[in-house]
């Protein structure tokens, strides 16, 4: 149909359009900005960037990334590692920044920021120093804060006549032994105390918890010191949590991440929970079994000890391939404003990096236990900030993992993570 | 006269040559490429946050000394090994139960296909429920049928999570083996075993004089294919166990993941350029000792 002289101009007209579409796509957008997470928390931060755009005048492109934050990760390294210019603008992971900043894919705010030191100072303090500030630059602001807290049933510490939530792990082992098997008569599926013991990076977190309220921990001095001997009672504990008290479910080392421990506290089968603080609003939300029943505190800690709350969340930061940093980082101060912060929180429940938030009335009416959370958060606990952290956290996971299935004893596995990432530290610890 | 023909085959080889040309620029671009540029690579230092420096073999010999990926080799050739042998005794008993004239033949043969039609992602997430602790249909089956009075953590020991994929391995891929399998017997002439039923020969002196020797050079091809695709599982291993418990499931495809994400490329590399090798070989063992070209002389 197409014959003779005119068999090339099909072809040709496509390829015009295709290059005026590519060239109509390109002068369309001003930066992009790559976000994750859940469906509908994705829909709010499109609306977000819908406000900027119109205040602004530019061009914001949203590319969704997937939920699973492994996945997020690999597509941000992939970008960077080739110096591609976009995405201009995404969120991190906490325990990418020390990576990200170290392989100088991060772009400083130092520049921007001037003389105006003062503009971080709404923001936590604690949080700035432990994972955005880098050197001497800082190279992220928090948007979304997260910490390990307690959970608790306050209706069956009242039942059995306990007036508060433990503050020590003794206390909450005691709480469990003596209420667990009477609440098993009616609910064998009952549990005393849920957490997140599964090989993944949560485990880490927990553990971090643990050694840190027995006065350990990961990094003791600015070194990684996991046979240091308060590690040894922690993770001793966790195992016989499992196998010893059987106050923790069996199951609790291979399925529990934070989702299955929220539903086995929300479906009611357990007294105590360690989750983040997301789990709040769904444990209180309608047809919730556990609605009105559910209080918060901070995680209990050894005799001697102090309560921990390992630092999670998620931090937004500019590429240093970027070709708008100006532009990228109005929108990083727009996202960090007051303003977007409180809509974060009261549209997502997102705890705010910015302190002012947290004394907002508004907010505080809405979410009231978020003055609580302002206080763990002071108390929190860094995973170390190292550009090798996800090969020790792996090293970490094995084998505590391990010693949680009863395969290695607590001393043994502390033993065995501290010489392997030594290992690690030879390799990547020097330039 | 012998002047043309010599120029007819010349030119047909040159047509063929011609005709395979795309071909091969796909496999050269998007195959042989990747291929190179990973062994390439796996010569350097390439961690996002470090200079890069060429190492040598200094990652192999990295690779020889780490215990965490003699672990994983161990367990993935362990893999291979039990389900791929599973799968082709019961794709076998599939094939020859399918290749009969049953009644309903038609259905069967789909529903055998059902397993091999879901993404693997999606039915390693069925059988996650299905091993689930709390409310896992295996578990509710065994406490309810009496064989356990409370629930088994199917997942909780090296062992069991070994046994668990190996399960969901074999249902997913049974029936790849069983259709490969059905498409080597149709090939077989019919009037082969009725000259053998007049002999006297019975089913099993069927089954192993004629099928199994015909069968041959097809049952090599699905081993091929079944086992070059087993050493690289990772799908399935990622959402089921993580790699758990306790590393005791990390398969080679996935402990090279890791480094990827983790943002050292030269490692992650020479690990993957050791599961090539190792399926290559593995290859070129089937071809050699599935005495493949006799056969299909």
């Amino acid at each position: 149909m197409i014959a003779g002289k005119h068999k090339f101009v099909l072809p040709l007209i496509v390829t015009v359009l295709i290059l005026v579409t590519l060239r109509c796509a390109q002068e369309e957008k001003n930066f992009t900005f790559w976000i994750g997470g859940a469906p509908q928390e994705v829909d709010y931060w499109e609306k977000l960037v819908g406000e900027f755009e119109q205040n602004t005048g530019y061009r914001v492109q949203v590319i969704r990334q997937p939920t699973d934050s492994d996945q997020r990760r690999q597509g941000l390294v992939i970008s960077l590692e080739a110096k591609q210019p976009d995405p201009d603008i995404f969120l991190m992971d906490v325990i990418w920044i020390g990576q990200f900043a170290d392989s100088k894919w991060l772009q400083s705010f130092n520049p921007f920021m001037g003389a105006d030191s003062s503009s971080t100072k709404p923001f936590f303090q604690r949080v700035l120093k432990l994972v955005d500030w880098y050197g001497d630059s800082l190279y992220a602001l928090p948007v979304y804060v997260d910490g390990g807290l307690l959970y608790y049933r306050t209706d069956l510490l009242q039942k059995y006549g306990y007036p508060g939530p433990p503050t020590t792990w003794d206390e909450l082992l005691q709480y469990s032994l003596a209420i667990q098997p009477k609440e098993r008569n009616s609910n064998p599926n009952f549990n005393g105390f849920v957490w997140q013991g599964a090989q993944y990076e949560g485990l880490v977190c927990d553990f971090l918890e643990f050694t840190a309220s027995n006065g350990g921990g990961i990094m003791i001095d600015n070194k990684i010191q996991l046979d240091y001997p308060p590690n040894i009672p922690a993770l001793q504990f966790m195992q016989d949590l499992i196998h010893k008290y059987k106050i923790s479910p069996p199951n609790t080392y291979t399925e529990m991440k934070e989702e299955q421990v929220r539903r086995a506290f929300q479906q009611g089968n357990a007294l105590f929970e360690r989750n983040w603080p997301y789990a709040w609003k769904l444990h209180q939300s309608k047809g919730s079994p556990v609605r009105g029943k559910v209080g918060i505190s901070a995680l209990p800690h050894f005799a001697g000890g102090e309560s921990a709350s390992t630092l999670g969340g998620w931090h937004i930061g500019i590429s240093r391939y970027s070709d708008v940093k100006d532009r990228a980082w109005r929108f990083v101060r727009f996202i960090t404003s007051y303003q977007a912060q409180k809509k974060l929180v009261l549209n997502l429940g997102w705890n705010p990096g910015r302190e002012d938030v947290y004394r907002d009335p508004e907010v505080l009416k809405t979410l009231p236990h978020l003055s609580r959370l302002h206080d763990v958060f002071q108390h929190a606990v860094a995973r170390p900030n190292l550009p090798y952290y996800s090969q020790a956290s792996d090293v970490i996971q094995r084998y505590a993992n391990s010693c949680l299935a009863g395969d290695i004893s607590a001393s043994a596995a502390l033993q065995k993570m501290q010489t392997e990432i030594e290992e690690i530290t030879k390799i990547y610890g020097q330039k | 006269m012998g002047r043309s023909e010599d120029s007819s085959t010349r030119r047909e080889i040159r047509d063929a040559y011609i005709f395979n040309l795309p071909l091969m620029l796909f496999a050269a671009v998007f195959i042989l490429l990747p291929v190179v540029g990973t062994l390439i690579t796996s010569l350097f230092r390439d961690v996002t946050y470090l200079p890069g420096k060429f190492l040598g073999l200094a990652n192999y010999k990295r690779l020889l000394l780490d215990v965490s990926f003699w672990q994983s080799a161990r367990f993935t050739l362990l893999f291979v090994l039990v389900s791929v042998s599973i799968e082709l005794v019961l794709g076998m008993l599939f094939a020859l139960t399918l290749n009969e004239a049953i009644p309903g033949r038609g259905l069967l043969r789909v529903a055998v296909l059902i397993p091999w039609a879901i993404p693997i992602a999606i039915s390693a997430r069925i059988w996650e429920l299905i091993y689930s602790y709390d409310f896992g249909v295996l578990n509710f089956l065994v406490t309810h049928v009496g064989l356990a009075n409370s629930p088994v953590n199917w997942l909780g020991t090296s062992t069991g999570a070994f046994f668990a994929l190996v399960l969901s391995d074999v249902w997913k891929s049974t029936p790849f083996m069983a259709i490969i399998l059905m498409a080597g017997l149709s090939t077989i002439p019919r009037d082969l075993y009725q000259q053998a039923m007049v002999d006297g020969a019975n089913f099993i002196q069927r089954f192993f004089r004629i099928t199994l020797p015909l069968l041959r050079p097809v049952i090599v091809v699905a081993l091929l294919f079944r086992t070059i695709d087993a050493i690289r599982i990772f799908d399935l291993v990622y959402v089921l166990t993580g790699g758990g418990p306790g590393g005791s499931t990390n398969s080679l495809s996935l402990y090279a993941f890791r480094y990827y994400v983790n943002g050292d490329f030269g490692y992650g590399s020479a690990i993957s350029v050791l599961v090539f090798l190792l399926a290559s070989l593995l290859a070129v063992l089937y071809i050699r000792f599935g005495k493949f070209t006799e056969v299909a002389r």
